[in-house]
């Protein structure tokens, strides 16, 4: 192979590689959100399914220990945000953004006190077995395409899987169209006997926890380095948040969007090699100043916001009661 | 027959009294340090001598107590002022959690005026340009979207959170782009670094005896005093009341709803802008991370006060404290380190989130109900 289809495999690869806890935290947040439920503490979600997913999966060995783990610790993030926005009617957006500031906290809290006692990924040869890449006869051998979407790793996969199930929940069953209703008029769903409360509880636990799967990729990702000053997570909660939109609260639209959201994370770092390899076509790259790819994420997302306000929500997934708690006397 | 009503249920009550809340903030507080006790003792962290140190944010024994007083007001002012204005955008339940994007771009016309004009005009119309040009910066952030909310209902918590990393990253670009137009960089730096502001451009300070007083403190206070005059005895501030209170009845009343919510939000932005303006003025140099998290911790203070004025002079002075305090206690301590603050913030407001909801609202068992049905 030469060297200038080198770097266009590796640069696929890697948008698919790097991205994907994007849609773990996007699918996550787009089941909370049809629920009515904003939750801005995806970041903090994350980093708590992370940090706790990573230290079960070592001490355990076990690749199905630590997603179990992230699921539930993040999943127990997603009870607190429930018990206080939905049964104790705090604000949403308020408890969201304690939900990442106290993770976090947590996050550094548990990482630092445990010091040099930190445990290596390369000491847990499940979860390195588990994080490397199972490559699909046949299909992974066609150029470029091939090794970026059939020669991934197991979580990959499981992502993908996750929104296609999500995608067929919310669509197609009966308990997946009665949320919806309780996202768009909770009050239309209680009338009719929807138990709102419960189907609330549910779904922002079940949303959070695949956040924290999320957060348990990362973490494999970094090879489980604990560093003082960055959070595994990186950001990646609030672009998560954002590609909600730009999916337009479609779970099988997300995985398209993470691949958008994940050409810009990654041309970032690519920038400098593909403009090197292809001076002719490609050599005005590294013109680009690399801010301009962090932010056009929330730059697209924005403009998304505004258009489809300017067109009066037709067509857009938003849930009607997004961010609005529901009190039952009040209705 | 079977009662098939539930054991309770939730109806509200009045607000209830000063007392009950006060009693609830106290409870709070202190749970919340009990539970950062508990954790501390896990991580084989004394937590009687962590917390004496982190309260007295190292000022007793220290050869410089006036550097550290100096230091804790840095901190306090932009949290301060931010926390006051976003309380004018949540009265009128605008969800502006854009603070950090307005600061930043605050922080930037601050910078430029600094850059642009720190060397030829004198210092205190500096510094009072740089506030003005750093209120106009935030204020046009921030009103931009109040536009788009009252002209076609754009969700202003998912627009403002998106432009905060927008600023962020134009920040970023100026800090990392070298390049003749750059001003704001460092010339004699290989590296892009920002440049120090010109003498002229520092903020402006008293000394008392070795102190030197931060004339930003004193602004913020007077800030304070000014935005508790305009909501509690202005036409203007009734105005944010009734419009946050209810739409319809401030429209009825012949209130242009639009109007009120675009001048507020300009004001609330301005501020916040003008906040970044103290602060890279006083730091006396842009920074990537100017804004030290104030955007978010912002809502927070506004929320623990109930958008009160005084309220938020407390809550903020607490939360600075908090921060403060663990960032000097954490450097005797290896396995804490300053981002302690934000878990006992998280829990402090946990709590808050939760005893609000019995100042709010009260629960109704079922035999108190029945006996009422009786009556």
């Amino acid at each position: 192979m030469n060297d200038s289809m080198s770097v266009l495999t590796l640069f696929l690869f890697n948008i698919v590689l790097v991205n994907t806890p994007l849609l773990y935290g996007t699918v996550g947040e787009i089941m909370v959100e049809k629920s009515g439920s904003l939750d801005l503490g995806v970041e903090g979600t994350m980093a708590v399914g992370a940090i706790f997913g990573y230290l079960a999966g070592c001490a355990a060995n076990s690749l199905a220990v630590g997603l179990l783990v992230s699921f539930l610790a993040a999943g127990l993030c997603g009870l607190l945000f429930s018990v206080l926005t939905v049964s104790l009617q705090a604000n949403q957006n308020v408890t969201g953004l304690t939900i990442t500031t106290f993770g976090l906290g947590l996050y550094f809290f548990v990482g630092k006190g445990i010091g040099e006692k930190w445990p290596s990924m390369t000491g847990a040869s499940a979860l390195v077995n588990g994080f490397s890449a199972i490559e699909i006869p046949v299909l992974s051998k066609i150029p470029f395409l091939g090794k970026a979407v059939f020669s991934q790793n197991g979580l990959v996969y499981l992502g993908i899987a996750v929104s296609v199930l999500v995608w067929w929940y919310l669509t197609f069953t009966k308990t997946g169209l009665r949320l919806r209703a309780v996202g768009e008029n909770p009050g239309a769903a209680d009338s009719v006997g929807v138990n709102i409360l419960l189907y609330k509880y549910i779904h922002i636990i079940a949303g959070s926890g695949i956040m924290g799967l999320g957060g348990f990729y990362m973490a494999l990702y970094m090879s489980g380095s604990f560093e003082g000053s960055n959070c595994w997570i990186n950001g990646y909660g609030w672009i998560a948040i954002a590609l909600v939109i730009f999916a337009n609260w479609n779970p099988v639209l997300a995985i398209l969007g993470t691949l958008v959201f994940g050409f810009f994370n990654t041309l970032q770092i690519y920038s400098g090699s593909l403009a090197g390899t292809f001076p002719g076509a490609l050599g005005w790259l590294s013109a680009v100043p690399p801010q301009l790819y962090k932010a056009l994420p929330f730059l697209i997302t924005a403009i998304v916001l505004i258009a489809s306000s300017v067109r009066k929500r037709e067509g857009s997934g938003q849930p009607a009661a997004l961010g609005l708690n529901y009190f039952r006397e009040e209705r | 027959m079977k009662n098939r009503q539930p054991l309770f249920h939730v109806v509200k009550r009045d607000q209830a009294g000063p007392g009950r809340q006060l009693l609830a903030y106290v409870a709070a507080v202190v749970l919340a340090l009990a539970v950062g006790a508990m954790l501390l003792s896990v991580q084989d962290v004394e937590p009687v001598t962590f917390y004496r140190q982190m309260l007295t944010m190292g000022i007793p024994g220290s050869r410089y107590p006036w550097r550290a007083v100096e230091n804790f007001i840095r901190l306090f002012v932009p949290l301060l002022i931010v926390s006051l204005a976003l309380a004018l955008a949540f009265k009128m339940r605008f969800w502006n959690i854009g603070g950090e994007g307005q600061f930043i771009i605050g922080a930037i016309c601050a910078g430029w005026a600094a850059m642009k004009l720190g060397e030829s005009l004198p210092r205190p119309l500096v510094v009072v340009l740089m506030a003005l040009c750093g209120a106009l910066g935030g204020g046009l952030y921030g009103v931009f979207v109040a536009a788009l909310k009252v002209r076609f209902g754009t969700n202003e918590t998912l627009l403002t959170l998106m432009l905060n990393y927008v600023a962020l990253y134009i920040l970023q670009f100026f800090a990392e782009t070298k390049a003749d137009w750059n001003f704001f960089l460092d010339l004699e730096s290989a590296r892009p670094k920002f440049a120090k502001f010109p003498d002229n451009a520092q903020m402006l300070t008293i000394p008392i005896g070795p102190f030197n007083l931060n004339l930003s403190l004193v602004a913020a206070v007077v800030l304070c005093v000014l935005i508790f005059v305009y909501l509690n005895y202005t036409k203007r501030g009734y105005e944010i009341a009734v419009v946050g209170d209810s739409p319809n009845t401030a429209r009825y009343a012949g209130m242009k709803v639009g109007k009120i919510i675009i001048r507020t939000i300009f004001l609330s932005a301005a501020l916040i802008g003008m906040a970044g303006a103290f602060h890279v003025s006083s730091a006396g140099i842009l920074s990537a991370s100017v804004t030290n998290d104030v955007g978010w911790t912002g809502v927070v203070v506004a929320w623990l006060a109930k958008l009160n004025t005084v309220g938020i002079v407390v809550a903020s002075l607490l939360i600075t404290v908090l921060q403060f305090g663990c960032q000097t206690a954490s450097t005797t301590y290896p396995s804490i380190d300053a981002n302690f603050a934000n878990l006992l913030q998280g829990v402090i407001l946990f709590i808050v989130l939760a005893a609000d909801f019995f100042t709010r609202f009260k629960l109704v068992t079922r035999s108190k109900t029945g006996k009422e049905a009786a009556k």
